[in-house]
């Protein structure tokens, strides 16, 4: 969510001037990566206005590359995720790239509208909740998450207190 | 605090007490009370019960999964703020 909006401010802002008319080395060796992994001929706006400092661009890229890759979530449904962000921002530029993006990984008609009902419906139920000023009734069904931070300790036991003599 | 009166699920008429009971088995899980949206959606039968069958449609397991479908509802629940 993060991630996908912050391509969609740079985007979808009138920031033409700012795309450098010849990237240096470094630059192009960075939108080369782009089009790579979106298998295309051309880089996103979003990427090429930020390449005039040729080390935001790269690590900006190195943060979008991660938070897309196939993971525990796969880059299908991140791309789906992704889109139904643009679509409930109302970017543009984030809609149109990523519908693209999840129809070129497989998604299909389907699919898409099975996305966009599932944003429309709960862009629905968001404002009827928030007019209403309801408060959260259902968050205690999901059990709660006990792992770790990656790559670190379980948390420990509660501490039990000590027992009345 | 709500800006309406949440009506107990006792209050309302049988055919909707039915629908109550329908949420049930979509969220498995035995809710003291319907959730409040499910009540708020109960007030007026003719605009739920499309509501409800569209929300229901759109989350079936398709091309995506229910639980990748409740992935897409909460980033668009987290975009708009939403706590509830």
């Amino acid at each position: 969510m993060g991630v996908t909006n912050a391509l969609n401010v740079v985007a979808d802002s009138p920031l033409d001037s700012l795309e450098p008319a010849s990237p240096d080395a470094e630059a192009q060796a960075v939108f080369a990566e782009i089009r790579a992994f979106y298998e295309r001929t051309d880089v996103p706006v979003a990427f090429r206005r930020v390449a005039g400092d040729p080390g935001y661009l790269a690590d900006l890229w190195g943060a979008v590359r991660r938070a897309f890759a196939d993971s525990t979530l796969t880059r299908r449904h991140k791309e789906a995720l992704a889109f139904a962000v643009s679509v409930t921002t109302r970017s543009s530029f984030g809609t149109a790239f990523h519908l693209g993006e999840m129809r070129r990984l497989g998604v299909g008609e389907r699919g898409v509208l099975e996305v966009l009902g599932v944003t429309q419906m709960f862009s629905s139920y968001t404002k009827i909740a928030d007019t209403l000023q309801l408060e959260p009734d259902m968050d205690h069904i999901a059990a709660g998450d006990p792992s770790p931070a990656p790559g670190g300790a379980a948390p420990r036991p509660a501490a039990r207190l000590p027992e009345a003599p | 605090m709500p800006t309406v009166r949440l009506r107990d699920a006792s209050e309302y008429p049988e055919p909707i007490q039915k629908l109550f009971e329908v949420a049930k088995a979509w969220f498995k899980y035995d809710f003291a009370q319907p959730p409040a949206m499910s009540r708020v959606m109960a007030w007026d039968p003719e605009l739920g019960a499309f509501h409800g069958r569209a929300m229901k449609r759109a989350m079936a397991p398709g091309e995506f999964s229910r639980a990748e479908k409740e992935m897409v509802a909460a980033v668009v629940s987290g975009v708009n703020a939403c706590a509830y």
